[in-house]
C-alpha cells in the first residue's frame, strides 16, 4: 500500500513540478516583452498557474531584475510546496522550484 | 520447517520476494519521472534560447527594404541562452552547461528561402535552428541497467514573424 501510494503522490509532484516549470518559461517570455516586473506578467503567471492547478497565492515569484533594458536578461523563478502524504510511513513536504531567463525586449 | 507451509510462513515469503521487486519498479518509476522532468527543461531551454535570439533583427535591413532578418549574432545569442537556460539544472546534468551549449549545432540562416545543410529542410523565413545532446544524470537507471547517463537529443527551430 505505501509503495502504491509512493508511485501516485511523486507521479502528481512531478506533474505538477512539470506544469510550474511551463508557466514560469512562459511568464519569462512574457517578462522580457514588457520590460521586468509588472502586474500583468503576475496576473499572466497567476492564471497560468490557476489552470494548471496550482493556487497561486502558494507560490512565490521572484522576478531580477524588476526592470530590465533592451537585450538584458531577465530570470522569473517560481518556488512552492508540494506536502507528500504515504500512508503508514511518512509525511513531508518537497519543494518544486522553477526558474527561466529570458532577454529584454523593449528598446525604451 | 513447518512454519512454511502455513499461511504466515507463506505471506512471509512472498512478501520477501515482492517487496525487493516493488522497490526496485518504484526507484524505477521515480527515475523515469525525473528523466520526463529534465527532458522538458532542455527542450524549454533550446526553444527558449532560439526564440530570445530570433526577437532580435536587423536593424538597419529592416529600416532599409521592410523584410525580416536576423541579427548578426543571433547564432551566439542562442548559445549564450541555452548555457544560461541549462545552468538552472545543473544539478540534473552530467557535464557543464556551458560545454554542452558550446557542442550544439546552432546554424542561423538569416534570410529565407534556405535550406537547412544538417537536417535538408527549406526554410521560407529566417530561421534559427539549434540541435544538442544534453546528458543527463540517470543514477537509479545506472544501478538497475548500467546507464548511469542518458543522452537527450534535442531541436528547436525559431522564426521572426
Amino acid at each position: 500500500m505505501p509503495l502504491l501510494f509512493s508511485v501516485l503522490e511523486f507521479g502528481t509532484a512531478l506533474e505538477r513540478w512539470l506544469a510550474q516549470d511551463a508557466a514560469t518559461v512562459q511568464a519569462a517570455r512574457y517578462a522580457g516583452e514588457v520590460g521586468g516586473d509588472a502586474p500583468q506578467v503576475r496576473a499572466f503567471l497567476a492564471e497560468e498557474l490557476r489552470a494548471a492547478g496550482i493556487a497561486p497565492d502558494r507560490v512565490s515569484v521572484e522576478i531580477v531584475p524588476s526592470r530590465v533594458g533592451w537585450r538584458e536578461p531577465i530570470r522569473v523563478s517560481l518556488t512552492s510546496a508540494y506536502p507528500v502524504t504515504i500512508p503508514f510511513l511518512f509525511s513531508t513536504s518537497v519543494p518544486l522550484r522553477s526558474s527561466a531567463i529570458s532577454r529584454g525586449e523593449l528598446n525604451r | 520447517m513447518s512454519w512454511i507451509r502455513d499461511d504466515a510462513g507463506a505471506a512471509m515469503v512472498t512478501t520477501l520476494v515482492l517487496a525487493p521487486l516493488l522497490l526496485v519498479v518504484l526507484a524505477g518509476v521515480l527515475q523515469l519521472g525525473a528523466l520526463r522532468v529534465a527532458a522538458a527543461r532542455v527542450r524549454a531551454a533550446a526553444d527558449l534560447a532560439t526564440l530570445v535570439a530570433v526577437n532580435d533583427q536587423d536593424d538597419a535591413e529592416l529600416a532599409r527594404s521592410g523584410t525580416l532578418r536576423l541579427a548578426a549574432d543571433a547564432g551566439d545569442v542562442a548559445r549564450e541562452y541555452f548555457a544560461r537556460e541549462l545552468e538552472l539544472s545543473a544539478p540534473l546534468l552530467e557535464r557543464s552547461a556551458t560545454e554542452i551549449a558550446a557542442g550544439a549545432d546552432v546554424a542561423a540562416y538569416a534570410s529565407a528561402p534556405a535550406i537547412d545543410t544538417r537536417t535538408g529542410a527549406r526554410y521560407d523565413r529566417p530561421t534559427l535552428r539549434l540541435v544538442a545532446e544534453v546528458p543527463v544524470r540517470t543514477p537509479v537507471f545506472g544501478a538497475l541497467i548500467l546507464r548511469p547517463v542518458t543522452v537527450l537529443h534535442v531541436v528547436a527551430l525559431s522564426s521572426p514573424r
